[in-house]
């Protein structure tokens, strides 16, 4: 799985951060969305999805296989 | 009357048609004495015509959404569909509507960048998990304070309102020491909170409430500009300074206002409303007394379960469709956010509340950009209560009988009016 964000239009809601915090964090300026791990372990893949899910402002995307 | 067929030509049928008349009146007829749940027309709604006509409160018609799959696609396309007439327009009078140009700082009613720059800059107060780590024994602390305050023993006392006795000097309390609010000022925010979340004040009582406390917090911009000190709206201050388009005062004020008004009476409104779902459900209240750890899905659970009653507006932005209908440019469309969270679609069993699971990506925070700026605030408060007042509580009831409860209609922010209860001993 590799992650991609576009941190531009990140609302800052901090769903990813809540949900998946060994793979998301918020910077401490504007509580935009950082990736701590772009390529995360397999146990970490549904909360990941859940992430995405959740994304209020759909900035994150998934490659199941990148 | 018009029957329904008429009205749906183009939409997908999945049923027999409903006979329900159009336009449909909002609230639904069937919203009465339905404390918890959505008004069982959506079912059929939902079934049947994902997109109808309605004729809200304020005189707005619209189309009302009903489905979960839709209704995520409308809150989520800021593009099609704008904030612009203001979330509660089809339920307060006292809101601006799409008419009304936007005030400056009114960053709700905004769309993309201009939206955008507001929450950037309130995001780090609020909403990240850094500053949630650093509120939580804070939250906990008041919790157990409001707790304190109670009478150890209610038995022999008049009912206590929890309403007005636990939940709002709870979320003041969190929300004004952010702010760094003095006690003293908080009536301002209050009287305020309750002309705007009326549906009996129209835009002259809100004008009214609003001077004062808009008087307010210009003077505390001032003051904080002078001398900035360790509370959100000083941070705001400094931060934007610091960026190629600093915030106005009017644009300040804004901002702090939203964050007292909403902190306050929105969040005070869903802890009445939770806890009360919990006397009506005993068995899921002592599930989270027995298991504290509960408590964070229970509060997800109960902001889908009972989260944003009243739906949400937007404005179409040009010629598409919803659910296979077609919409125009400038029609207003009702997101019913607790049908949504019914569907099926996003859970099987929609209407049973369950404190045991963290539900699915529900919309009681709504979705898309304009998702509630104070979430996680909204979320750490709710999750302190539910891990704290089962256990410290325990003989918790209702101090009159059920049916004498009276529920807020016809307001952006449902609940009861009063919570009065009563126990045996607080511990």
């Amino acid at each position: 799985m590799r992650i991609e964000v576009e941190a531009d239009m990140c609302i800052g809601a901090g769903m990813c951060a809540l949900l998946a915090g060994e793979v998301f964090d918020q910077n401490d300026d504007e509580g935009v969305v950082v990736v701590l791990d772009e390529r995360p372990p397999a146990h970490l893949h549904e909360a990941v999805r859940e992430a995405v899910n959740r994304c209020p402002a759909a900035v994150i995307r998934v490659y199941e296989s990148g | 009357m018009d029957g329904i067929v008429g009205l749906l030509d183009g939409v997908h049928m999945d049923a027999e048609p409903s006979t329900l008349p159009l336009p449909l009146p909002l609230p639904l007829p069937g919203a009465r004495g339905r404390p918890f749940d959505p008004p069982p027309e959506y079912e059929t709604l939902r079934a049947t015509a994902p997109i109808v006509r309605v004729d809200c409160p304020t005189g707005v018609r619209a189309w009302l959404v009903s489905r979960y799959a839709d209704a995520r696609e409308v809150l989520g396309d800021a593009d099609r569909f704008s904030n612009r007439p203001g979330v509660a327009a089809h339920v307060l009078g006292g809101y601006s509507g799409g008419s009304a140009p936007i005030a400056e700082g009114e960053f709700p009613r905004m769309d993309g960048a201009d939206h955008l720059r507001f929450r950037r800059h309130m995001a780090p107060e609020i909403s990240t998990m850094r500053r949630v780590e650093r509120l939580r024994p804070l939250v906990r602390q008041i919790v157990d304070e409001r707790i304190d305050a109670l009478p150890r023993t209610a038995g022999t006392q008049p009912p206590v309102d929890l309403y007005a006795e636990f939940a709002k000097p709870l979320t003041t309390a969190v929300i004004a020491s952010q702010l760094n609010i003095p006690a003293a000022d908080h009536h301002l925010f209050h009287t305020a909170a309750e002309a705007l979340f009326s549906r009996r004040s129209g835009p002259a009582e809100v004008a009214a409430a609003m001077g004062p406390f808009h008087a307010y917090l210009h003077k505390t911009v001032a003051a904080r500009r002078a001398e900035p000190d360790d509370d959100v709206i000083s941070r705001l201050i400094v931060r934007s300074d610091g960026t190629d388009r600093s915030f106005t005062d009017a644009e300040l004020v804004h901002m702090s206002r939203s964050m007292l008004l909403a902190g306050y009476d929105t969040t005070a409104s869903l802890i009445s409303h939770a806890l009360l779902a919990l006397l009506r459900h005993p068995a899921e209240m002592d599930r989270l007394r027995a298991d504290p750890s509960l408590a964070a899905g229970a509060a997800e659970e109960m902001v889908r379960y009972l989260g944003v009653g009243a739906g949400l507006m937007r404005a179409v932005t040009r010629d598409t469709e919803i659910a296979g209908l077609r919409v125009r440019a400038g029609d207003f469309v009702v997101v019913a956010v607790q049908s949504a969270n019914r569907d099926t679609d996003l859970c099987p069993d929609a209407d049973r509340l369950d404190v045991g699971r963290f539900p699915a990506a529900h919309l009681g925070f709504g979705h898309g950009p304009h998702q509630c700026v104070g979430q996680q605030l909204a979320r750490l408060e709710l999750t302190s209560v539910l891990a704290t007042v089962p256990r410290r509580i325990p003989t918790l009831r209702l101090a009159v009988p059920f049916e004498e409860i009276t529920f807020k209609v016809g307001t952006a922010v449902l609940g009861p009016t009063e919570l009065p209860v009563t126990w045996d001993g607080v511990l």
